[in-house]
C-alpha cells in the first residue's frame, strides 16, 4: 500500500467519522422539517428563542477579533522584535489562554464579575465588555503564535536595506512599506481564526451573557428538542438555518485562512537563528500588563475554589477553606465524584488521540503530497479537514446525537465510548493544522538522499520523518489531549443525558445547581483547577519541543 | 557497468534527448553544460528520482530503468549536503552502513574526532565530505555528483576536487558528475561529455 492508497483511506475513514454524523444529523432535521431554506433562515426571526442571535453573534465575533488585534498586535511586536529575559517564560505565559479549556476561562472571568468578585455583572453593557475581553484573553495566543515569527526571525538586512532606500527613512514610511506588507498575512490569518472561535463561543457566552444568545448557544440549548419526529418542528428549522448561517460565514473565514496562511508560509523568509535583539525598556509597559491579563483569571479562579461563601440573617461573609474541594471529590446523589469526571475526561482524550492523531497525520500527507502534483485538489482537501471548524462543536455535538437516534439510540446511548466520537471529530482538524506546515517544511531533498543510500520506505520512515517531525508530533499529541480534556459544547450535547461527566461537564453541572448550596461554586471551581493545571502542564510539556517558526498555527 | 542508451526527458521543454553514456569500473566521466540544460535531471534519473520520458539504464549486465530508486544501488552527492539535522555525524553515517568502522571513515576523509559533531556545526566542506562518505558506506555501483563543490570558494574546491578523486580512484568507484564549469570537470574527471 502506498502513501496515495493510505491517504485516500485517510480520507474515507474521515468522511465516515466526521462527515456522516454531521449528514445523518442534517438528513434527519430535514426529513422532520421539510427542505426550504428561506424557511428555515426566516425561522430564526420569527421564533422568539432565536430573536437577534445571528446578530449578536455577528457584533461579538467582529467586536472580539478588533480587541484581541488591537491588544495582540502590540505583544506580538514587542515579543518578536525585542530580547527580554526569559523570554520562553512569557511567551509560554501569553500564549498559554489558547489552550485552556473554555469552561475554565468561563469560570475564571464570571468570578472576576460576578458577586464573589468585582460584581459588575448586573450592568449589561460590562458584562458585554468582559465577554470581548475574555474572548481577546483566548485568542491572544493566535495574534503572537502568527505574527511573531515572523518580526523575530527576519533578517536584519531586509530592514537596514529599507532604511537606506528613501521609501524607507521615515518610520511611518518603513511601517507602510515594509512591516505592513509583510505582516498583513499573518494579521489577516490570526483575525480569520479569531473570528471562527469567537463566533462559535459557547461556555464564555453561556456563563458571561445575561441570557443573550449567540447561534451556538441557542442551538445547544434547544438541541435536545431537535429531531424527533413531530415535535417543536421550528426547533429543527432554527437548527437548520442557524447551521447555514454558521457554516457559510464560517467556510468563508476558513477559507480566506487557509490561503493567508498558504501566502504566509511561502511569504516567510528563511532567516537566520543567531539574530541579535536589542532590549526595551519601555517594552515593560507592555509585557507586564499583558502578562497580568494572562494570569489574572486563572489567580482569581485557584482563589475562588477556597473561598466559601457563608449567609447569615441579612449578610454574607466569605471564609477560607477546602470545603469545595472536598465536596467537589465526593459524589453525592445528583453528581458523581471529581475522580469520575477525570477518569471519563482521561479515557476519553486517550481514545481521541488514538484515533485522531494517525488519521490527522495521514490526511496532513496526503494533502502535502497532493499540493506537489494537484494543488487545487490539495487545497479543497485542506479546507475539507476544516470542515469541523465551520460547523462548531455544538453542531458536532448535535451531528453525534441525531447520528445515534438515527442509527441505533439503544445502543450507542449504552456505550461509554460514544462521545469520544464528538472529540474525535473535534480534534482531528487540530492535527491536521499542527503537521501539515511541518511536513511542507520538510525538504524532500532528505527524502531523496535516503533513497538513493539504498534505505527502504519503512526505515526512511521511522529513521527520518518520524524524528525530524517529532517535535510537531509531541504537539499534536498534548494538543488532542488538552482539546479533548477542555471540550465542553459537543460534550454538553452528547452527554447531557448519560452518566458520562467530564470535567468541563462536572464544572458546567455544579454551577447549574441552585444558589443555595455554598459549596458548589467553589466546587466549580475547584475542578476547574484541576482542569487547568492539567492544561497547564500539557501546555509547558509542548512548549518545550516547539520547532522555532514551524509556520504552525497552534 | 553503468549504460545509459537513448536517454530522453521533456517538462516544458526538451532537456535531454538520445543521451547516450557507457562507464566503466573505476571511470569518472563529467558532464558539463549551462545552468539549466538538464544536467541535474538527467542525474535524477539515472538514480531514480525521476522518470524518464524513454531509454534504458543498464546496471552491471541488469535493466534498471524501471527500479525504483532505493534498489537501484546508485548513490548521489547532492549540490549541497544533505545531512539529517535529528543525527549527529554518526547517525548520519550509520544511515549509508549500520556496521561500519566510524573511526577509520572520517580518518579516510579526514575528519578524525567528529563522531558526536552536530550537523548544523559543520562547515560546507566538511559536511560535503561526510556526505560523501556516507554515500560511499552504501556502498553503491556507481555515485553521481551534482556539482558538490559549486557553493565552496576556489580553495577548497580545489582541494576537495582532488581528495573525492582520489578516494574514488582508490575505491575503484564508477562516478558521473556534473557541473557547469569546464576546468572543474577537467580536474577531476578522466573524460568530458557536453551537453547544451
Amino acid at each position: 500500500m502506498n502513501s496515495r492508497h493510505l491517504g485516500i483511506l485517510a480520507v474515507c475513514a474521515y468522511t465516515i467519522l466526521v462527515i456522516v454524523p454531521l449528514w445523518l444529523a442534517i438528513d434527519r432535521l430535514i426529513w422532520i422539517s421539510g427542505f426550504d431554506i428561506v424557511n428555515w433562515i426566516q425561522s430564526l426571526e420569527r421564533n422568539f428563542v432565536s430573536q437577534g442571535a445571528f446578530e449578536f453573534t455577528l457584533i461579538q465575533a467582529t467586536i472580539s477579533t478588533i480587541a484581541t488585534l488591537v491588544i495582540g498586535i502590540p505583544i506580538a511586536w514587542q515579543l518578536g522584535r525585542y530580547k527580554w529575559p526569559h523570554d520562553y517564560l512569557i511567551r509560554s505565559i501569553l500564549t498559554m489562554p489558547f489552550v485552556m479549556p473554555s469552561i475554565v476561562a468561563a469560570m475564571g472571568f464570571l468570578h472576576l464579575i460576578s458577586e464573589s468578585g468585582l460584581d459588575i455583572r448586573s450592568n449589561k453593557d460590562t458584562w458585554f465588555a468582559t465577554l470581548i475581553i475574555a474572548h481577546a484573553w483566548f485568542n491572544l495566543s493566535l495574534v503572537i503564535r502568527f505574527c511573531e515569527p515572523v518580526l523575530s526571525t527576519l533578517d536584519p538586512k531586509m530592514e537596514e536595506q529599507m532604511l537606506l532606500l528613501p521609501a524607507g527613512r521615515t518610520k511611518i514610511g518603513r511601517i507602510r512599506n515594509l512591516w505592513i506588507p509583510l505582516l498583513t498575512p499573518s494579521i489577516a490569518a490570526a483575525a480569520c481564526m479569531t473570528f471562527v472561535f469567537s463566533f462559535t463561543s459557547f461556555a464564555l457566552v453561556k456563563w458571561i451573557t445575561l441570557g443573550e444568545n449567540t447561534l451556538e448557544s441557542m442551538m445547544a440549548s434547544i438541541g435536545s428538542s431537535a429531531g424527533i419526529n413531530g415535535y417543536m418542528i421550528s426547533k429543527n428549522e432554527i437548527i437548520l438555518g442557524s447551521s447555514l448561517i454558521q457554516f457559510t460565514i464560517l467556510l468563508l473565514s476558513l477559507w480566506i485562512m487557509s490561503v493567508l496562511q498558504h501566502k504566509r508560509q511561502s511569504r516567510l523568509p528563511k532567516a537566520s537563528e543567531s539574530i541579535v535583539k536589542m532590549k526595551n525598556k519601555s517594552g515593560w509597559f507592555i509585557v507586564v500588563p499583558a502578562i497580568l491579563f494572562a494570569i489574572t483569571p486563572l489567580i482569581t479562579l485557584i482563589i475562588s475554589s477556597f473561598r466559601v461563601r457563608e449567609s447569615g440573617p441579612g449578610s454574607t461573609t466569605y471564609s477560607w477553606s477546602t470545603a469545595g474541594w472536598e465536596y467537589a471529590f465526593t459524589s453525592t446523589s445528583s453528581l458523581p465524584s471529581a475522580w469520575d469526571a477525570l477518569f471519563n475526561s482521561v479515557g476519553y482524550a486517550l481514545t481521541a488521540l488514538a484515533i485522531a492523531l494517525p488519521l490527522g497525520w495521514m490526511l496532513a500527507q496526503f494533502i502535502c503530497d497532493l499540493e506537489k502534483v494537484r494543488p487545487r485538489l490539495a487545497r479543497f482537501f485542506d479546507l475539507f479537514t476544516m470542515l469541523p471548524f465551520a460547523v462548531s462543536s455544538v453542531m458536532i455535538g448535535l451531528g453525534v446525537m441525531l447520528g445515534m437516534i438515527r442509527i441505533d439510540a439503544e445502543f450507542f446511548y449504552s456505550l461509554w465510548l460514544t462521545p469520544a466520537i464528538a472529540h474525535v471529530m473535534i480534534t482531528t482538524p487540530f492535527v491536521v493544522r499542527i503537521i501539515l506546515p511541518a511536513l511542507r517544511s520538510i525538504d524532500p531533498v532528505y527524502d531523496e538522499c535516503a533513497r538513493t543510500l539504498g534505505i527502504s520506505k519503512v526505515k526512511r520512515f521511522f529513521k527520518i520523518k518520524v524524528p525530524m517531525l517529532r517535535g510537531s508530533i509531541l504537539i499534536a499529541t498534548i494538543f488532542t489531549l488538552a482539546m479533548s480534556m477542555g471540550e465542553f459544547g459537543a460534550s454538553w450535547v452528547v452527554t447531557r443525558n448519560s452518566d458520562w461527566t467530564t470535567l468541563p461537564i462536572m464544572i458546567d453541572s455544579l454551577r447549574s445547581i441552585p444558589y443555595n448550596n455554598s459549596l458548589t461554586a467553589p466546587a466549580a471551581n475547584a475542578v476547574a483547577s484541576v482542569l487547568m493545571l492539567i492544561a497547564l502542564i500539557l501546555f509547558i510539556s509542548t512548549e518545550k519541543f516547539r520547532p522555532r517558526r514551524d509556520g504552525g498555527m497552534f | 557497468m553503468l549504460s545509459c542508451k537513448g536517454l530522453g526527458k521533456s517538462f516544458d521543454k526538451v532537456l535531454f534527448d538520445d543521451f547516450n553514456l557507457d562507464l566503466q569500473s573505476g571511470e569518472i566521466v563529467a558532464i558539463t553544460g549551462p545552468s539549466g540544460c538538464g544536467k541535474t535531471t538527467l542525474l535524477r534519473c539515472i538514480c531514480g528520482l525521476e522518470e524518464l520520458d524513454e531509454g534504458q539504464i543498464i546496471l552491471d549486465g541488469k535493466d534498471i530503468t524501471n527500479t525504483i530508486a532505493e534498489e537501484r544501488g546508485i548513490g548521489m552527492i547532492f549540490q549541497k549536503p544533505v545531512l539529517y539535522p535529528h543525527l549527529d555525524v554518526e547517525g548520519n553515517l550509520r544511515l549509508g552502513s549500520r556496521d561500519c568502522d566510524i573511526t577509520a571513515t572520517l580518518a579516510e576523509v579526514e575528519l578524525t574526532g567528529f563522531e558526536s559533531r552536530r550537523i548544523e556545526t559543520l562547515s560546507g566542506g566538511e559536511g560535503q565530505r561526510i556526505a560523501l562518505a556516507r554515500a560511499l558506506l552504501a556502498n553503491p555501483s556507481v555515485l553521481l555528483l551534482d556539482e558538490p563543490f559549486s557553493s565552496l570558494d576556489e580553495e577548497l574546491s580545489d582541494k576537495l576536487l582532488s581528495d573525492v578523486r582520489e578516494f574514488l580512484k582508490r575505491r575503484n568507484c564508477p562516478a558521473v558528475l556534473v557541473t557547469h564549469n569546464l576546468d572543474v570537470a577537467k580536474k577531476f574527471a578522466d573524460s568530458v561529455i557536453s551537453i547544451k
